[in-house]
C-alpha cells in the first residue's frame, strides 16, 4: 500500500510538473505568435506609409521641376506645349540611344528646365522684339551657363541632370556651339539629346517672330546638321523613328497657332 | 537604491528610474540589441523589489518599437506580475492615432490579468 502510494504521489508531482511546464510552454508559444503578429502588422503600416512618402517626393519633385520649367518657357518666346514635347522627344531620344528606362524618364523630367537661366536675363534683351545686337546675343547666350549655376548646387540626381542639360543644350557636335563650344562625345549625351529636341520642337512650332517650317524643311536642316550641329547618331535614330516623334507632336499639339 | 537614467536616442527611448517608486519609458524603442540595453533596468526592477519596496508607477509611451522590444516588455510585465502589489500601477500610454501602440497595449492588458494595466489615449 505504502509502495502504492508513494508512486502515486510521485505520478501526481510529475504529472503537476508537466502540466506546468506545458502550460508555460503554450503561454510562450501564444505570446511569440503575438509579438509576430504584431510585428507583422507594423511591418506593413510602416511599408504602406514609406510607399506614401515615396509617392508623395516624387509627386513634389515632377511637379517643382515642372514649375520651373515652366518659369524658363514663359521667359523665353516659346509657348505653349513647347517643354511638354521636348520632354517627351527627349525621352524617347535617350530610350533609342540605349539609356535604361529609369534615366530616360529621368531625361524627360530633367530637359524642361533647359531654359531655367532665362530668368536671370533682363526683359530688355529677353524680349526685344528685332535681331539682337552682337552685345545682346553675348548676354542671352549666358542664360546656358546661369542655368547650370542654378542647378549645378544641387546634390539631387534628377537636378544634377537639369544642370547638365542647361549648360550643354546649346552646344554643338562640331565645337561650334556655346558655351564653351566643347566637340562631339566631349558634350554630355543629355545636353545632345536635348539640342536636338529642343531645336526640332522649335523649328517646327509658329512663333511671335516666325511661322513653323515645314517638316521637309526641317529634315534637310537636320540632315545637312547630321555631324555639325547635331550627334550623327541621334539623327539616325530621329530619321529612323520618324513616325514615333511626329506622334508626339500630334499629341501635344499647340491648341492655338497650328501651321 | 539608485536613480537612473537614460538618455533618449535616434533608437532607443529616454527611461528614468525613481526609487522613490516610479518608472518612465517614452520614445521609440529599435535598439540593436534590445535585451543588453534593457538589461540594467530589468536588474534595477529587481533590486527595487528585493529591497523590500512596494509602491511603483509604471508610465510607458512607446511610439515605435521591434519585436524584440515586445518580447521584452512581457518579460519586464513578468516580472512585475511576480511582485504584483495594491500599489503597483502600469499605465500604457499611446497616442490615439496610433493604431499599433495601442494594439500592443491591449494585447499586454490581456495577457496580465493581474496587473493593474491602465491604457490611456492621450
Amino acid at each position: 500500500m505504502d509502495i502504492e502510494n508513494k508512486l502515486v504521489n510521485e505520478i501526481a508531482q510529475l504529472q503537476h510538473n508537466f502540466a506546468e511546464t506545458t502550460n508555460k510552454l503554450i503561454k510562450d508559444i501564444k505570446r511569440q505568435n503575438k509579438i509576430l503578429e504584431q510585428s507583422d502588422k507594423r511591418q506593413r503600416k510602416e511599408y504602406d506609409e514609406l510607399l506614401a512618402l515615396k509617392q508623395e517626393i516624387e509627386e513634389t519633385q515632377r511637379e517643382v521641376v515642372f514649375t520651373m520649367g515652366a518659369i524658363g518657357e514663359s521667359r523665353s518666346k516659346e509657348t505653349g506645349n513647347h517643354v511638354k514635347r521636348v520632354a517627351e522627344y527627349s525621352k524617347l531620344l535617350a530610350l533609342f540611344y540605349g539609356l535604361d528606362e529609369q534615366e530616360a524618364e529621368m531625361l524627360k523630367q530633367a530637359s524642361p528646365m533647359h531654359d531655367i537661366g532665362k530668368v536671370a536675363i533682363p526683359d530688355a534683351v529677353l524680349n526685344k522684339p528685332a535681331r539682337f545686337t552682337n552685345e545682346e546675343r553675348v548676354i542671352m547666350n549666358t542664360h546656358a551657363e546661369l542655368g547650370f549655376q542654378m542647378l549645378g548646387t544641387s546634390k539631387r540626381p534628377l537636378l544634377k541632370m537639369a544642370s547638365i542639360v542647361a549648360y550643354e543644350h546649346h552646344e554643338k557636335y562640331d565645337g561650334t556651339g556655346y558655351p564653351r563650344g566643347i566637340v562631339g562625345e566631349d558634350i554630355h549625351i543629355y545636353g545632345r539629346i536635348t539640342a536636338l529636341a529642343d531645336v526640332f520642337d522649335a523649328l517646327g512650332s509658329d512663333r511671335v517672330y516666325k511661322k513653323a517650317w515645314e517638316d521637309e524643311k526641317i529634315f534637310t536642316l537636320f540632315k545637312e546638321e547630321r555631324g555639325r550641329h547635331f550627334d550623327p547618331r541621334l539623327i539616325d535614330i530621329f530619321f529612323d523613328n520618324l513616325d514615333a516623334f511626329l506622334s508626339i507632336r500630334d499629341r501635344y499639339r499647340d491648341v492655338a497657332g497650328q501651321h | 537604491m539608485q536613480n537612473m537614467k537614460i538618455e533618449e536616442t535616434k533608437y532607443t527611448p529616454a527611461i528614468e528610474l525613481d526609487a522613490s517608486g516610479a518608472i518612465t519609458i517614452v520614445g521609440k524603442s529599435y535598439p540593436e540589441n534590445t535585451f543588453e540595453f534593457y538589461a540594467p533596468v530589468m536588474k534595477w526592477v529587481e533590486s527595487y523589489f528585493e529591497s523590500g519596496a512596494k509602491k511603483l508607477a509604471v508610465n510607458m509611451e512607446i511610439v515605435y518599437f521591434n519585436s524584440s522590444s515586445s518580447k521584452l516588455f512581457f518579460d519586464l510585465f513578468d516580472l512585475l506580475e511576480e511582485n504584483n502589489n495594491p500599489e503597483l500601477i502600469v499605465n500604457w500610454i499611446y497616442d490615439a492615432e496610433n493604431e499599433s501602440a495601442m494594439e500592443a497595449g491591449e494585447d499586454f492588458k490581456e495577457d496580465f490579468e493581474k496587473l493593474q494595466f491602465n491604457l490611456k489615449a492621450k
